[in-house]
Order: structure tokens, then C-alpha cells, then sequence
């Protein structure tokens, strides 16, 4: 009898997350205590990469990688809606160069609310936020070509990037622009620590729009997001330190009959069933542990494998339900013919 | 001024056009070299080569075809290998492309040279519909993986192919696609991808189906995170991945040749074993392009130790006065 | 979505293929989309919001539902469910297809707004005679060159070809060498230009960036050495034959970890991957921190204004 059910853990643990996550934002917006963000020297230099373009006349460009319009992409016109807001104080031509339709239209819609609520619509220039093409090598030489030709001064490089980020990165350091640069992509943080000024890390990029904003809202969010990590590191912690100790156990003593009853649960599910349940198999000791020779808990049958692991039963796995009349054609492709 | 630089102080800085024309050089040259290195393959192609080679000969495989010509060097060769074994095997397998609406043109080139090479050798052709079914390209990856995950006659039931005799039908009545209800029923989920379609195939079909990867370098590590969560069955990753399954297309895995020499063993998993190729090319574009890959790493590292000792010799320079 | 699950044959779309009837319904559906785009566009931004909004959280809302309701189990595809939770998990498993279509066809319409774009952009060039206006050209000459060849060659390929006599090259006529030209012949050896182009710039990147100037450069250059030795496979092949010629038979010493592709596991397994995972955990959050916030139209300024 399982008094769990274990495949509602990640459910749970999800939920207890947005919870963090809600509660902070709340807490935040009553507003008695300003929560502190730490220094992130990369979105520091934003304002002085305006400036320098500001000084020379050059423009800013900005890139919301090429992915297609997601939390990612969302987030990265987020961060460039707060660099042009900047750069329309001082009239500093912006280009942003979009790769994806989606992101495209919402883009220039944001940037456009963003002229408008400085009162400075008359210095939006509808070509400044460009759909360059929506193939990864035609984008990347656009951008080439473009940051080649207009000298750009500082370029912002923030979002979902795969190979055309060093294409990127190493035009605008052969121009000598300052570059920021940021990826959710583990894969293309590297090339841009290589080959640019100031990077953001993993989730600074999330944390960037409630450093430069300072709203409550996305500080709460920031907030609740370290608690769900203390959680999530304490996890880590306790299964690493729980799962280590139960290996160090003797699992040999109660093996016998558990085993002859797996075996035997096993042996009585159908051929598909058995290759999802291939963990059962698993766990079937070997001889020698039947016989009571004492051995250690393999990395399969320690408690918290079995949670993350759960071996669902012959029952669970089949169902009996009544059936519909097979359709008159196959499907009703033909239907119409 | 520019006279008084010293031989460390230009280390420091060479012109980048130089060290690209020498680059260009070094790297072309060894293409017109097909040599078979030995190599110790890694454990993650060991177990992507043993994986593939496992699968039950009656079962399909679905093939998702996520890169195009750009990453040609390491997933065509990838590509190339796997149509190579999936044919000896006499393996059916559907083939389509999440990331990109180039990718199907591209697999498409690749499945005609393959093709033209069996018929070369004296080998049956394989035919779409019978051997193999095409489904072209499906827009919103991750969106098409959810529904992959969840109902796969909705998701390709859409499509319909040409049968043998030239006409147009649903593509579950193929031989291919006729035994697959679910995704689980497939007997391998195979991705050879240059992106992040990778993410979403474990996130949304992990647990449904066995799956392997054949991945850019650049993905590599992030595949191999999958890979070490058992999420992956094998990885090959790479140029040096697609070298890896050749070189065990030759010569196996943990089998004994004629000599009575094992060529790769895996002493991590001795019971695991693969056989080579019975049919077909073995070494291909990974063992044309081995060399190659040697000579551009080999520079990248002496392009970093000259640049540090000329570095450290203009400091030392700079103390001194 | 309720209209695409019932019966095929009532079904709104649950035409013959190809047959004029379903013709006539997709061009009045796509006539409809724009009229309705272009309505949206006119809306006041006061009165885009609570649209904006209320749409995210529908789209959503489905999603989160979809993921929070018990999936139905073993279901076979003539099933029919036995309760009422099993009635909505047989729905929303079914819905959710129609769903991933609906954002398909969206994004269909985003990439005309994004043609036009382009278009506007070039013309403008080309009506302004800006110096560059050269390549504008070249674009919209490409553009409409491949969508005219690509549209004729499907066409003859779809339609007209019953037996496939155009998969040889000696039957293809004027679109099909234009196609390939234009795909097989420049496109896409551009593309593997631009790819290749990296390398280039990798070279230049780690000749810059691997210098020992201080103690994480130096760990990050130690590192990366190793890698990059272990992706060279002659080489670890001879160094890994050299330690285990050195080794007494029957044993099992320390020098075998000095095998480089023993260090270079190591490297990816204990300090990459762990590094990996651990920021994957970061950016996991603060996608659902972003999802939520956009979801439930918690955000203020940016997107959703």
C-alpha cells in the first residue's frame, strides 16, 4: 500500500515555490523595509555605456537574442526598455535588432510606450527597433553589418543566444564598442566571459530589471526567488547527506521476501509495462543478498531514490475503461472525399 | 616607438588577420587527410553507440533532425552515421525537425548521398514510406514536444505522405508509423540537434521513452548533465563524437576482432557490448575531419601559451626598468 | 479549440485536403486574422491592457491547469474516461494540441508583420536613395526570388509530381535549379560561411581572454587546456597508453588518474556539470518568477506596461 503519492512531490515543491515567490512580492509591496540587492557591476556600467555613446554620437545597439518571444525574450526587452529610457534623455540614437516576429511586435510597441511616457515620441524613430530576418546566420550577418556600419558605441547583447553570440561579441570588440552581455544559455556564457566587457550570470539577467527599477514588485519576486534557492540548496544538502548515510546501511536482512514478492509483482505485468517499470528489475536482489549475506543499499534502493523514483504497480498501470464505436473511416481523413 | 617593441611585446599582440590566415592553412590542409587516429572513445559515445545498436530491430525509431548546413562539420557526420547503422540494421525510423524549417531540406541531402553510397556498394535502397517516413518541419518546438509527449497520432496525424505507389495517405498507415500509439512505443527517441531542443525533449518526454543525443560541442555540456541524471541514454558530442561512433562502427564495443584484440573497451560497464557494422561505409566525414580538428585545437592552445609567455616576459621587462 | 474536437466530420476544418471548400474557409479565416490584427492595432494602449491581460492569463491559465490536473493513465485512443476528472484530463490532453496550433498560426501572422517590417525599412532605403540602398535590393530581390521558385517548386512537387519523377535531378525544370541554386547553392553555403566565421573568432577570443592574470583566469585557462586537450583524440590516446605502460600488471595504482580523459571526466563531471546544473537552477527560477509575474499582469512597465 503506497501512503504517498510521490508523483505529486515535484507538484508540491513547484507550488511551494510560487508561494515564495507571491508572499515576497506582497510582502514587498507594503513596502515597510527596502529589501537590499547586491551589486552587479554589469548592469552598473549600463549607464556608462550610454554616456560614452552619448559623448561620441554613436548609437546603442541592442539584441534580445533570437529565441522566440518567452520569459527570456520577455525579460530582455524588459532590461532595454530601462536602457532607452535612459538613452532617450540624453537623444542617443537606439537600433534594437529582433530575430523573432512575436518579439518584434511587442518590442516595438514597448519601446514606443517607452518614448511616449518621457513625453519624447517626437525622437522615436520607427526604424530603431528592426526585424533583421529570423534565420540565425541572416541575423547574425545583419547585426555584423549593421554594428560594422553605424560604429556602434556600446552594444547590448541580453537574452537567448546560441552560435552567433561570439559573431556578435567579437564585431563589437573589433569596433570598439562597450559591451554588456548576458545569455540564459549555460552554453554561450563562455564565449560572451571571453569576449566581452561586463557579463550577467545565470539569473542575474532575471534580477536585472529589479536592480535597475528598484519596483517592489520584481524585488519581492527577487527575494522570494532566494528563498525558493535556500530551499532548493537545502534539498541538495540533505539528500546528498540522507542518501549517503542510508548506503552506508546493511540491506541484506528483509531482502528475501521483498524480492520474491517484487519478483513475482513483476512477473505478472504485461510486456509494455514491464519496460516502464524497468526499475522494478532493478531491485530484484541478487542471490547472494537472498541468502542473507549482508551487502550495502545500492544507489537505487535507498528511500529517497524510491521518492523521485516511484515504481508504479501492474494496477496503476493498467486500466480497464469502456471503449468508443472505431470511427465509420479511418480517423475521418477521408471523410470528405 | 613602434621599432622598440620587442619580440614579447608583439606576442601580446598579434594581429588577429595573422593567426586567422594561419588557422584557414592548418585547417584546410588536414582535410585532404582521411586518417583512422586510434582513440579511447568517451563513455558517453560508448553508451550512445551501444544504445542505438541495442534497439530491437522491429521497433522505430524517431529521428528529430534539429540542425542545419551551418553546423554540417559535427551533426552531419552524426547525421551520416546514424542513417549508416539505422540501415544496416534495417531499422525503420521517422524523421522530422523541430528548430528550424531548413533542418528537413538538410537531413533530406544527407538521406539522398546516403542513399547514392548504399546503391554504389551494391546495397537496397532505402525507401521512404516502407524503410522510412519524412515529416518535414513542425513549428513551436517546445509546444510540438508537449504534444509529442501527450497524444503522437494528433500530433503527426496531420501528415500524410506518398506510399510506394505514388499515393498520398495518412502516414500512421505506413509500416512505420502503423505500430505507434504512443511515443513510448518507439524504440529509441534519437535527437541530433545544434540547439536547446534538447531541453525541451528531456523536460517533456523524460521517463516517456528511451532517448540519446548527438550534439555540437557547444551543447555538449549541457547535454551531458542530462546524460550524467541518466535522463540521456548516450551523448555523442561533437566532431570527436561523431569520430567516436565510427571508429566503434568499426570495430565495436567491448568485442573482440579477428586478432583477438578488443579495440575500445568499456571497463566501466564490461557487460555492455556492441557489434561493428556488417554493411555500408564505416569511417566517414569524422575521420576526414579528425585531423583537422587536431590541428585547430593544437593551435588555439599554443595561440594561449604565447600570448601568456609574452605576458609574462613584458612584465618581467617592465620590473626590470 | 472546442470546435476543432468534434466530430471530424462536423468539424470546422474537417474538409477533404486540397478540396476548394477548405480553400474557401482558410482564406476567409486568414482574411478575418488580419482584419482582427488590424483592429488591435487601432485600440486605444488604455484599452490593450485588460485585452493583453486577459488573453495571457487564458493562454496560460490553460497550461497551468493542463500541468496541475491528474494525467489520465494507460489511455488507449478509443477510451472513453471513467469520471469526471478523467473527462477533463482526456480534454485538456486533447485541447492541448489544438492549443500548440493556435500559437503556431499566431506566429504565422507575427512573421507577416515582421515581412513587412523588413519591407518598409528597405523600401525606404531604396526611396531615399541611401548609399547603401545596394543591398536593399539584393534583399527584396532574394525575398521574393526564393518565395516565388520555393512556392512553384512545391506546387510541381506536391500536385503535379504523382511519381516522383522530380527526386532526380535530370527531370527538374526552371524552379526546381532555382530553388537549388538559391537554397542549396547560396543559402546555405552562407549560412555554413557565417558558422565557420566562428572559429575565426574563437581563436582570437581565447588568445585574448586565457591569460594568467589572476588566480580564477589561471584556474579557468588550467581547465579549459585540459578539455581541449581531451577533445584531441590522438593525443589522449597516446598519453592515456603511456600511464598504463607504466603501470604494474594487477593493479589498480594512483597513476591511473592521471589519464587525461580520467581528469577531463573528472573536470565535466564534478566541477561542470554541478556549475551547470547550479545556474540552470537560477535561471529555471527566474523563468517562473517572470512566467508568474507575467501571468498574472503583476508586471509594471515593459511589456505589460
Amino acid at each position: 500500500m503506497q501512503w504517498l503519492d510521490t508523483g505529486k512531490i515535484g507538484i508540491f515543491v513547484t507550488l511551494l515555490m510560487v508561494a515564495f515567490i507571491l508572499f515576497n512580492i506582497a510582502r514587498a509591496r507594503k513596502g515597510k523595509k527596502e529589501l537590499f540587492i547586491r551589486r552587479i557591476p554589469g548592469l552598473n556600467a549600463i549607464d556608462d555605456a550610454i554616456g560614452r555613446a552619448t559623448e561620441m554620437g554613436r548609437p546603442i545597439f541592442m539584441v534580445p537574442g533570437i529565441g522566440t518571444l518567452n520569459a527570456i525574450s520577455v525579460q530582455a526587452v524588459n532590461i532595454f526598455a530601462q536602457v532607452t529610457k535612459t538613452a532617450s534623455q540624453f537623444a542617443t540614437p537606439i537600433r534594437m535588432c529582433i530575430a523573432d516576429a512575436a518579439v518584434y511586435t511587442v518590442a516595438q510597441e514597448v519601446i514606443r510606450d517607452v518614448y511616449q511616457r518621457q513625453g519624447m515620441l517626437e525622437r522615436f524613430d520607427v526604424d530603431s527597433v528592426r526585424f533583421i530576418s529570423d534565420r540565425q546566420f541572416a541575423f547574425a550577418a545583419g547585426v555584423s553589418g549593421l554594428l560594422h556600419r553605424e560604429k556602434a558605441a556600446a552594444t547590448f547583447l541580453l537574452g537567448e543566444f546560441y552560435a552567433e553570440s561570439l559573431i556578435f561579441a567579437e564585431t563589437a570588440n573589433s569596433i570598439g564598442a562597450i559591451q554588456v552581455a548576458g545569455s540564459t544559455q549555460t552554453s554561450q556564457t563562455p564565449f560572451f566571459v571571453a569576449a566581452c566587457d561586463y557579463v550577467l550570470l545565470g539569473d542575474e539577467f532575471y534580477a536585472a530589471s529589479a536592480y535597475l527599477t528598484r519596483e517592489p514588485v520584481l524585488v519581492g519576486s527577487l527575494v522570494g526567488q532566494d528563498w525558493c534557492k535556500i530551499m532548493i540548496t537545502a534539498a541538495v544538502f540533505l539528500g546528498a547527506l540522507f542518501h549517503g548515510v542510508e548506503r552506508s546501511q546493511v540491506a541484506a536482512f528483509e531482502w528475501a521476501p521483498y524480492a520474491e514478492a517484487n519478483e513475482a509483482a513483476f512477473s505478472a505485468l504485461s510486456d509494455d509495462a514491464k519496460e516502464k517499470v524497468a526499475d522494478v528489475q532493478v531491485q530484484v536482489p541478487s542471490s547472494a543478498e537472498r541468502q542473507g549475506i549482508q551487502a550495502l543499499k545500492k544507489g537505487n534502493e535507498t528511500m529517497l531514490y524510491r521518492i523521485f523514483n516511484p515504481n508504479p504497480s501492474a494496477e496503476d498501470l493498467v486500466i480497464e475503461r469502456e471503449k468508443k464505436p472505431p470511427p465509420p473511416a479511418a480517423e475521418g481523413e477521408e471523410g470528405g472525399e | 616607438m613602434k621599432q622598440n617593441r620587442s619580440v614579447w611585446d608583439k606576442l601580446q599582440g598579434i594581429d588577429r588577420r595573422i593567426l586567422y590566415s594561419i588557422l584557414m592553412v592548418l585547417t584546410s590542409v588536414p582535410l585532404f587527410i582521411t586518417v583512422a587516429l586510434p582513440v579511447d572513445p568517451d563513455p558517453s559515445s560508448k553508451d550512445f553507440y551501444a544504445t542505438l545498436m541495442a534497439v530491437p530491430p522491429d521497433q522505430t525509431v524517431f529521428l528529430q533532425s534539429d540542425w542545419t548546413n551551418s553546423t554540417r562539420g559535427e551533426n552531419g557526420g552524426h547525421m551520416e552515421s546514424i542513417f549508416r547503422i539505422l540501415m544496416s540494421k534495417k531499422q525503420k525510423f521517422v524523421i522530422y525537425s523541430l528548430a528550424d524549417p531548413q533542418a528537413p531540406q538538410v537531413f533530406r541531402d544527407v538521406m539522398l548521398r546516403i542513399n547514392q553510397e548504399r546503391e554504389s556498394q551494391g546495397l537496397p535502397r532505402y525507401k521512404p514510406w516502407v524503410d522510412y517516413v519524412d515529416l518535414g518541419f513542425f513549428a513551436n518546438a517546445e509546444g510540438t514536444t508537449v504534444s509529442i509527449g501527450n497524444d503522437v497520432r494528433q500530433t503527426f496525424g496531420s501528415r500524410r505522405a506518398k506510399d510506394e505507389t505514388g499515393v498520398e495517405r495518412n502516414v500512421f498507415e505506413s509500416p512505420v508509423l502503423q505500430p505507434i500509439s504512443k511515443v513510448g512505443d518507439a524504440g529509441l527517441f534519437l535527437i541530433v540537434t545544434a540547439s536547446n531542443t534538447i531541453d525541451y525533449a528531456v523536460q517533456r518526454l523524460s521517463g516517456k521513452v528511451k532517448m540519446a543525443c548527438a550534439c555540437t560541442g557547444v551543447i555538449g555540456p549541457s547535454a551531458l548533465v542530462y546524460y550524467q541524471s541518466k535522463q540521456l541514454e548516450g551523448v555523442a558530442v561533437g566532431l570527436k563524437g561523431v569520430y567516436d561512433i565510427e571508429y566503434m562502427m568499426n570495430y565495436g564495443l567491448n568485442v573482440q576482432g579477428a586478432d583477438g584484440k578488443t579495440m575500445v573497451s568499456f571497463s566501466e560497464k564490461p557487460t555492455v557490448t556492441a557489434p561493428p557494422l556488417t554493411e555500408g561505409t564505416k569511417f566517414g566525414r569524422g575521420s576526414k575531419y579528425f585531423a583537422s580538428l587536431h590541428a585547430a585545437l593544437g593551435l588555439v592552445i599554443l595561440a594561449v601559451v604565447l600570448g601568456n609567455v609574452g605576458m609574462f616576459a613584458s612584465r618581467k621587462k617592465e620590473k626590470q626598468s | 479549440m472546442i470546435l476543432a474536437q468534434l466530430d471530424p466530420r462536423l468539424n470546422f476544418f474537417g474538409k477533404a485536403p486540397y478540396s476548394l471548400e477548405l480553400w474557401g474557409y482558410v482564406t476567409a479565416v486568414v482574411v478575418l486574422g488580419i482584419a482582427l490584427i488590424v483592429a488591435m492595432t487601432k485600440l486605444p494602449t488604455r484599452a490593450r491592457k485588460p485585452l493583453i491581460w486577459t488573453s495571457t492569463f487564458l493562454a496560460g491559465g490553460f497550461y497551468v491547469l493542463y500541468w496541475l490536473w491528474p494525467q489520465p493513465v494507460g489511455r488507449g485512443p478509443l477510451d472513453l474516461p471513467r469520471n469526471s476528472v478523467e473527462a477533463m484530463s482526456f480534454w485538456m490532453s486533447d485541447a492541448q494540441v489544438k492549443v500548440a496550433d493556435v500559437a503556431n498560426i499566431l506566429t504565422a501572422f507575427l512573421l507577416c508583420l515582421g515581412i513587412y517590417s523588413l519591407l518598409r525599412v528597405h523600401t525606404n532605403r531604396i526611396l531615399r536613395k541611401h548609399e547603401d540602398r545596394f543591398f536593399s535590393w539584393v534583399l527584396i530581390a532574394s525575398m521574393f526570388g526564393m518565395l516565388v521558385l520555393g512556392y512553384i517548386d512545391w506546387r510541381q512537387r506536391t500536385f503535379l509530381d504523382k511519381d516522383g519523377k522530380l527526386l532526380e535531378m535530370a527531370n527538374w525544370g526552371f524552379a526546381q535549379f532555382g530553388k537549388d541554386l538559391l537554397f542549396d547553392g547560396l543559402f546555405q553555403q552562407m549560412d555554413a560561411a557565417m558558422f565557420s566565421m566562428i572559429a575565426f573568432f574563437i581563436l582570437s577570443a581565447a588568445y585574448r581572454a586565457f591569460r594568467i592574470r589572476s588566480v580564477e583566469a589561471t584556474v579557468l585557462m588550467i581547465s579549459a587546456l585540459i578539455l581541449i586537450i581531451s577533445i584531441m583524440g590522438a593525443v589522449v590516446y597516446g598519453w592515456n597508453n603511456m600511464i598504463t605502460s607504466m603501470l604494474p600488471v594487477d593493479s589498480a595504482p594512483v597513476l591511473n588518474n592521471f589519464k587525461i580523459s580520467e581528469i577531463a571526466n573528472w573536470v565535466r563531471s564534478t566541477l561542470q556539470t554541478p556549475a551547470i546544473r547550479a545556474v540552470e537552477f537560477g535561471v529555471g527560477l527566474g523563468a517562473l518568477a517572470m512566467g508568474l509575474r507575467l501571468w498574472l499582469g503583476l508586471e509594471k512597465g515593459g511589456v505589460t506596461v
